[in-house]
């Protein structure tokens, strides 16, 4: 048995069934690619009608779209009224495809789960292969409402009585996943308030800082904070009525008073407390160091291949993949430095409890990774913290022996304190509830005011006022460049390629052309910066090699797209996107036309070389 | 419970519930096949053998009974699950339908087909949806394919006869490029203008496109005293797909416009179905001039059927009903059930495929 059924058996059993036109999701452009390419020893062919059909479609869309003329794909979706749809091509190819389907002249599209939202055409049924979906590096498990999207293009109003949506097995399906996404109910959502320098800028550009807290109060963050706030004060409520028979009594807070009693009393009896071998932190950090966490370890650096606890002394070990790939087994306690970083690694359960091609891949991440990384923060349990000696000395002055309430607070301690513990809890949970968004806030104030955007009464700057302009991610880089002048000399080509290798974040290998050398040592400078800038702004890949692509693009205004997608293995679609993407950036930098205008020119001019081709067609 | 006994105990298990139970043993455990998950479970409970054989009972113990074929009941002689709750084993009444006969392929396709051309008239929710707008800002959360597009459209049509600017976004460049195409059929060319970082096409048409961003950076500017666009005749703001809300990386984008957009602009929320709407409608209320409205419904306008196709190229329904078993996800088809296991015992580890 295949584990997967072969798209050209897929198509005729659909067509056979009456149940085209369809949209096929794949697991992977790759995927949507092999299954066009396996029609083309297939003898599935359209009828002659069909066929010219399509060539009508796709002629107009041409006219619109001349990039898409000479497209490698026409003719055989020509042949097979079936098409691919997926990020590696160019907008303009789907929005041809996307007409194809709209006038019902295609059998079947290829298109990967990715795109299901940006896939805006429906379809008499739709296909799917998958359980899960790969999101930013690991794959998840779809969620309801994601199978409810997908699902959901399935059947068009007005052309359809109903929609179809059929699951065909590929070897990492898990059903159960589908059968609940079907048949459920889609999750609440949740809100995802980032805290950016370009918002506090600009927030602060428009109101002062004390009507800051209000409007973050405005935002649905704080309203679904106020929600969960609102829970614990229930539950305080509920609490507080449970209090109730534990009210005052000989002393007001009668709790506190029998807990010191009680704890000097216990101490007392015991001449020596018992002394726990193994400092707080050693065990709060333990419980971190899982296989693939990256570590310091004295002043190199490492990945945790396991955890155990060695066979005398139970003492916490580690062993550990160091640079330069040695394995050693070390106490947990020489760990120096615990990184937020957790590299993947398959364990096995022999030495060295990975498998072999881990460790390879584990070296590689280890030495491609920055100098700096950001430390996890571990909470450390307090101790018990000892009762000082004076309140020792003191166990005369306790009334509690001879209270006459004492037998009530010993009987009711127990359950009391626990009750009061979980008020603090409460108490504290509800106020970080309210303020964590201003906290957050102001920690990015801390970051502005310390690089000089903003004043100590967080006023804008000089340069606060053009860098709020800056609204794109990793903005503290860009404006940091601009204040060290790195961009000046600079030609339209190198800027662009500098903002491109900071725009681009997808890390898929590749052949790329070479950089210039005045290219190379500008990138230099620039990661130098990024690194230093770490830890306050995730730096970006600053790839070389795609800083190449568009210097090349920019930099030679003969060279046509056929040119520049045979210098690199890049997808046609990726291509587009990351200069679309430096396009977005250049023109942020041209907004600053009014205090810097040299650099706004420079992009003004760069932007002009970019939009050419392929890169004129849409707005 | 010996190696032996473990591993056929394993094997018998779905592979979803192997899944469960590899979480946190096992990295990448949803890349396995059924045969190689269990080698990988079985090396794994070495290491703490009770500890995995007491999660292996009470993920069993959890699990829903399988439809039981009605058969004279002989409580007595069944041996109890180890922590299997005896309530679970309690007829249901939901569990009825699961005890109908499961339907044909012929009866699942029953129906298929185009339905004669109708003339075009309103849903009540999206008339409800319009007329709401008059009072203040609405939210929408319907199914996909519903007809969304249809309440913006008209929406903006009322605010320019009323000379308001409109601003329609999407997440997404490439949606707003087909709205663009599709709205400018709609009310003409020169009626609609899309606005990017660098172009600006008919910028001073009424209706204009443009991404999320692209208007919360107008929001800004605007803030900061750089009137830009015409905000102040602004009438109508729609957000398309405005699920993205919950987006990790962009969500932020949809809080700061809305939380920003002038209070005499009307807000029009145009979402998929998303388990708490009325969240959202609720914080609008809180935060804007007028109270927002909530349109939802949950039932799809074209009814979805949903079919298990075997690589084989056997195709059946995946439920045991026609339609699909809302609140079931166990009311599988006895055949497509039958063959989806046998499919995970066949598909072997990579590299040893047949
Ligand atoms: N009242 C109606 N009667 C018949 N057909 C309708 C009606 N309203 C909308 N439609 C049609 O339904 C189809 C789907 O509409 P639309 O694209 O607006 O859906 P949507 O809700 O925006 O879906 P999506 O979640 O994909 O964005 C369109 O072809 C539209 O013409
Ligand atoms: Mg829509």
């Amino acid at each position: 048995m295949p584990p997967s059924i072969h798209p050209v058996d897929l198509i005729l059993a659909l067509r056979d069934k009456h149940l085209t036109p369809a949209i096929v999701f794949l697991t992977s452009r790759r995927a949507c690619d092999e299954a066009m390419q396996a029609f083309d020893h297939s003898q599935v062919l359209l009828p002659p009608i069909r066929q010219q059909a399509i060539a009508a479609v796709l002629e107009k869309v041409i006219v619109q779209y001349p990039s898409i003329a000479e497209h490698p794909l026409i003719p055989t979706v020509q042949r097979i009224g079936v098409a691919a749809h997926h990020a590696g091509h160019l907008p303009s190819w789907k929005i041809a495809v996307e007409e194809l389907m709209r006038h019902g002249c295609l059998d079947a599209v290829f298109a990967t789960t990715t795109l299901a939202a940006g896939v805006d055409f429906p379809a008499r049924t739709v296909i799917i292969t998958q359980s899960s979906i790969r999101k930013s590096r690991d794959f998840t498990d779809l969620t309801i409402g994601e199978v409810q999207q997908i699902a959901g293009r399935a059947g068009r109003r007005g052309k359809d009585l109903v929609g179809f949506a059929i699951v065909t097995p590929s070897p990492y399906i898990d059903l159960n996943v589908l059968t609940k996404g079907f048949t459920g109910h889609p999750e609440a959502i949740n809100s995802q308030f980032l805290i950016s320098y370009p918002m506090v800028l600009n927030l602060l550009k428009a109101h002062p800082l004390d009507q800051i807290q209000p409007i973050l109060a405005k935002s649905f963050a704080q309203f679904q904070l106020n929600q969960r706030a609102e829970v614990l004060e229930r539950k305080l409520d509920g609490l507080r009525e449970q209090m109730e028979p534990f009210g005052p009594r000989v002393c007001t807070d009668w709790i506190t008073e029998w807990q010191t009693f009680d704890q000097v009393r216990r101490q007392k009896s015991h001449r020596a407390p018992a002394r726990k071998h193994e400092p707080p932190e050693i065990t709060a950090r333990f419980h971190f160091l899982t296989p693939g966490r990256v570590v310091g370890i004295g002043r190199s650096r490492g990945v945790v291949l396991r955890q155990y606890r060695s066979k005398g002394q139970k003492s916490p070990m580690i062993t550990a993949l160091r640079q330069g790939g040695g394995i050693t087994e070390s106490p947990a306690s020489t760990v120096t430095e615990v990184s937020d970083r957790v590299l993947d690694c398959v364990d096995a359960p022999v030495y060295p409890w990975c498998t072999p091609e881990s460790v390879e891949e584990l070296l590689r991440h280890l030495e491609e990774l920055p100098g700096r990384l950001p430390e996890l923060p571990i909470l450390i349990p307090k101790e018990d913290e000892p009762i000082p000696d004076a309140i020792v000395q003191t166990l005369g002055d306790f009334a509690c022996p001879t209270c006459p309430s004492r037998s009530a607070c010993q009987r009711d301690y127990p359950h009391a304190s626990k009750l009061r513990q979980e008020q603090q809890r409460h108490l504290k949970s509800i106020q970080a509830l309210r303020t964590s968004l201003w906290h957050r806030f102001q920690g990015k104030i801390d970051v502005l005011q310390e690089f000089g955007y903003l004043t100590p009464t967080a006023h804008l700057t000089d340069d606060g006022e053009w860098a709020r302009l800056i609204r794109i991610d990793h903005s503290l880089l860009i404006t940091e460049l601009i204040r060290a002048e790195a961009f000046n000399g600079a030609d339209p080509a190198m800027l662009a390629a500098v903002m491109s290798s900071i725009a681009h974040d997808d890390d898929r290998p590749g052949a790329f052309p070479r950089v210039s050398s005045g290219l190379g040592s500008l990138l230099g400078q620039v990661r130098k910066l990024a690194l230093s800038l770490s830890p306050h702004e995730d730096p970006p890949l600053l790839r070389a090699d795609i800083a190449a692509v568009t210097e090349r693009w920019i930099g030679d205004p003969s060279l046509t797209w056929i040119g520049l997608c045979k210098s690199t293995t890049m997808a046609e679609g990726d291509i587009y996107r990351l200069l679309a993407r430096t396009l977005e950036f250049l023109s942020q930098l041209h907004t600053l036309k009014a205090t810097h205008p040299g650099l706004a020119d420079t992009a003004s001019r760069a932007i002009a070389n970019l939009r050419r081709g392929v890169l004129e067609e849409l707005p | 419970m010996t190696t032996q006994e473990l591993e056929q105990l394993l094997a018998q298990q779905p592979i979803a519930l192997l899944h469960r139970l590899a979480r946190g043993r096992v990295q990448r455990h949803f890349r396995a096949g059924k045969r190689r998950l269990i080698e990988i479970l079985l090396r794994h409970s070495a290491e703490n053998r009770a500890g995995f054989e007491s999660d292996l009972m009470i993920l069993i113990g959890e699990r829903p009974p399988l439809p039981i074929p009605p058969a004279p009941q002989a409580p007595a002689a069944r041996k109890p699950k180890p922590s299997t709750p005896q309530h679970r084993a309690i007829h249901r009444p939901a569990e009825q339908d699961s005890h109908e006969p499961a339907i044909t392929l012929s009866s699942w396709l029953d129906g298929l087909g185009v339905p004669p051309p109708k003339p075009f008239v309103t849903d009540a929710w999206q008339e409800d949806a319009i007329a709401k707008l008059r009072e203040g800002d609405v939210v929408v959360s319907v199914p996909t394919g519903s007809g969304k597009t249809y309440v913006a459209v008209e929406a903006a049509r009322r605010a320019i006869a009323e000379n308001r600017t409109v601003i329609y976004t999407s997440p997404l460049k490439a949606l707003s490029n087909t709205k663009y195409t599709e709205f400018s059929k709609i009310f003409g060319a020169d009626q609609v203008g899309i606005l990017t970082g660098d172009r600006r096409d008919n910028g001073q048409a009424p209706l204009l496109i443009m991404t999320t961003e692209i208007l919360r950076n107008l929001l800004y500017d605007a803030g900061g005293g750089e009137i830009d666009i015409r905000l102040d005749t602004l009438g109508l703001v729609i957000l398309d797909e405005s699920q993205y809300i919950a987006d990790p990386e962009r969500g932020v984008v949809w809080e700061e416009t809305i939380i920003f957009c002038p209070g005499q602009a009307r807000l029009l929320l145009l979402s998929a179905s998303i388990g708490n709407p009325h969240d959202i409608a609720e914080w609008l209320t809180s935060i804007r001039p007028t109270p927002c409205h909530l349109v939802r419904h949950s039932t799809r306008t074209v009814p979805l059927r949903a079919g298990y196709l075997h690589p084989n190229g056997k195709l059946m329904p995946l439920f045991r009903t026609v339609g699909i078993p809302h609140g079931h996800p166990s009311h599988l088809h006895p055949e497509a059930k039958r063959l989806f296991t046998q499919y995970e015992d066949e598909t072997l580890p990579t590299g040893r495929r047949r």
